[in-house]
């Protein structure tokens, strides 16, 4: 048995001037305040990701046709790694640039690439994705919000919820019920529903930490026309769960809270004490072990295979890992020390967000199983 | 990988699963001579097998995933010119216990997925299948982490490296002896048994060539005295 199959990752000649050319950019716009540094890629700031778009640095990976810049995706790599590291605010454009654009361009029609995926590329489009409903969590088969067919259009009735980025996207790609009496993940379809479209609204919920980022969204007879389908009819399932590597082994899986660490390593420095030193020196280790991780399922995305044990495991050990930063450095750091200023509120702040990553794109027991799975139990 | 290393792989893993733990030095050196094993870090110019450190890792892996009883590591590296011994020691357990945790892991699965209790087999409880799932991950960085360090040693300097490689390793140890014993029950804490051969390797290969303190002090005031502007630049050149 082998776990990981970890093969030499051929890191693009132009990776130097990349960062070179993100760092510079991040430094220009981003974000000073330490706290919303933290865990960025849910921080929404469209005039940080049009500039992206116009620095080409989103879409970078997709047909020049669409508005891409056909880079490779190791050089699309490169560039969010830097991004997440510096805690740049992404979350406009982020699951449009991820996945939504992606699943457009491989799936989609003519009709729905040519709407959004040029001005995503911009920076000008976002979008959620629309699985969870309130009785369809981790057993996601089991949605009911529905579609059906009138005439040459298709009606959508029902709810979806937990929507990141609902009232800031321009469109959502949902997961729904396209055959009436349907069972499981048989007679789902996608639809590529516009969230302006009459019928759709988004009720804000506020998280813990009093932020609004998730969302209920409703549907009371939404029409579409024939092209909002994505894909096939009643493929919905394996189209939904197809990409599921890419979504699941980024840097974002590991770097939610490393604005943190690097404050730690910071307060570190003034203390000259050797307790610190040690929790710094395994939090570095394990940054480097999960960016090498994480590089390698992507460097196997490039060449087109499907590593998803692999890509299971960098989300797995990725979410522990963001979520003991806070908790280790609660127990090491005396909060009450004047010098701990901005540790304590970065802490404070990860302390509350951090349940949230091992909930997002499968809980922690989801993986866990598929992990299972992948070794040959069950 | 290469031909070579794939090859070297193929000899490799057979005849280390013959000798096994059980192997020693006084009888079975000449076997991995044969192969020549003792001389993989040795160049070809003179008379060695000129081998790299992916080589190595292969080999010393392996080792790990057999539970040789011979220190075959220490044998390759007392014999290759210009390395930093305890460096390159603290690179070879890394590796070793990538292996062994891998073993063990295999272990643990086929034994669950054939022993019964309550009418079924062991592995459909999920609490078992979510044990072995965290195994499975610790013992993913385990390998991955000796990877980055041997193509960090190919590259030139890998102190930070196999700092970091070998303390994630002995963290890995940690986790994944307790999981394989517990999933075995009984029947993994017998001499008979083959498990014991890994996990008392493991333990013992977690505190040579430097304990998890040792490695974390180490890393940790080096990052600190490069300060934490520097963390990512940094971690990103090395592989540049
Ligand atoms: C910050 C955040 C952002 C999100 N953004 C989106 C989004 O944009 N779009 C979207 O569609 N969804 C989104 N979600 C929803 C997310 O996908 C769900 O929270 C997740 O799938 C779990 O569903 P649930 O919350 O209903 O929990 P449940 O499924 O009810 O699970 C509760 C607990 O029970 C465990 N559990 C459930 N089933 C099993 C089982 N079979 N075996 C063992 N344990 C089990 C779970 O692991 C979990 O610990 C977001 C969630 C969060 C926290």
């Amino acid at each position: 048995m082998q776990t990981f199959v970890t093969e030499t990752v051929d890191w693009p000649d132009t990776a130097p001037a990349l960062r070179e050319q993100v760092r510079t950019l991040v430094a220009e716009h981003g974000e000073s305040d330490p706290v919303r540094r933290a865990n960025s890629w849910t921080k929404a700031d469209p005039a940080f990701s049009r500039k992206l778009g116009e620095a080409g640095l989103l879409g970078m990976t997709w047909p020049k046709e669409y508005g891409g810049h056909q880079r490779s995706q190791l050089e699309r790599y490169v560039v969010i790694e830097e991004l997440l590291a510096a805690g740049a605010p992404v979350g406009a454009h982020w699951i449009a640039d991820r996945q939504s654009a992606p699943l457009l361009l491989r799936l989609g029609n003519e009709e729905l690439k040519r709407r959004w995926v040029p001005a995503i590329a911009r920076g000008e489009a976002y979008a959620c994705i629309g699985l969870s409903e309130p009785g369809s969590g981790s057993d996601l088969a089991s949605v009911r919000t529905s579609a059906r067919r009138d005439g040459d259009e298709w009606v959508i009735d029902g709810q979806k919820v937990w929507t990141t980025g609902a009232h800031v996207s321009h469109f959502m790609i949902a997961l729904v019920r396209s055959e009436e009496g349907s069972e499981r993940q048989a007679g789902l379809s996608q639809f590529v529903i516009p969230m302006d479209a009459p019928g759709v609204s988004v009720q804000p919920i506020v998280d813990l930490t009093g932020a609004h980022e998730f969302n209920e969204v409703f549907f009371e007879d939404v029409r579409l026309p024939a092209s909002a389908l994505l894909g096939v009819e009643s493929e919905g399932w394996k189209q939904a769960t197809a990409e599921l590597s890419l979504e699941r082994s980024g840097p974002e899986r590991y770097l939610s809270s490393m604005v943190l660490f690097l404050e730690l390593v910071r307060y570190a420095g003034a203390k000259d004490d050797p307790a610190l030193a040690q929790l710094v020196g395994r939090l570095a280790a394990e940054a480097w072990t999960l960016r090498l991780m994480s590089a390698s399922v992507a460097a196997k995305l490039a060449r087109g295979e499907d590593p998803a044990l692999e890509a299971t495991i960098v989300k797995d050990l990725g979410n522990s890992y963001e979520q003991a930063i806070p908790q280790l450095v609660q127990a090491a750091v005396d909060f009450g020390d004047a010098e701990a200023e901005v540790l304590h509120a970065v802490c404070f702040y990860l302390l509350q967000v951090s349940p949230s990553f091992s909930l997002r794109g499968g809980t922690r027991e989801i993986i866990k199983g598929i992990i299972a799975r992948g070794l040959g139990l069950r | 990988m290469s031909d070579t290393r794939r090859m070297l792989a193929e000899m490799a893993d057979p005849l280390f699963a013959e000798l096994g733990p059980n192997a020693s030095e006084e009888r079975d050196l000449s076997r991995l001579e044969e192969l020549g094993l003792p001389l993989l870090l040795v160049s070809e110019a003179e008379g060695g097998f000129g081998g790299d450190w992916l080589d190595a890792l292969t080999v010393f892996r392996l080792s790990g995933y057999h539970a040789l009883g011979i220190d075959l590591p220490a044998l390759v590296i007392q014999r290759a010119e210009g390395v930093d011994r305890e460096l390159a020691m603290a690179f070879a357990r890394s590796c070793q216990i990538a292996g062994a945790l891998d073993a063990a892991l295999a272990l643990s699965v086929g034994y669950v997925n054939e022993r019964q209790q309550f009418g079924r087999p062991l592995g459909r409880f999920q609490a078992v299948q979510q044990s072995l799932a965290t195994f499975a991950c610790e013992a993913a960085a385990a390998n991955c982490a000796a990877m980055g360090a041997a193509q960090a040693l190919d590259r030139g300097a890998a102190d930070f490296e196999i700092a970091a490689a070998k303390l994630r390793a002995n963290r890995a140890v940690e986790v994944g002896t307790a999981i394989a014993h517990q999933v075995h029950g009984a029947i993994g804490f017998t001499q008979e048994y083959s498990l014991q051969h890994l996990t008392r390797r493991l333990w013992q290969w977690r505190s040579e060539h430097g304990n998890d303190a040792y490695w974390s002090a180490k890393l940790g005031s080096r990052v600190i005295a490069r300060g934490a502007d520097n963390f990512w630049p940094d971690l990103t050149a090395r592989t540049d």
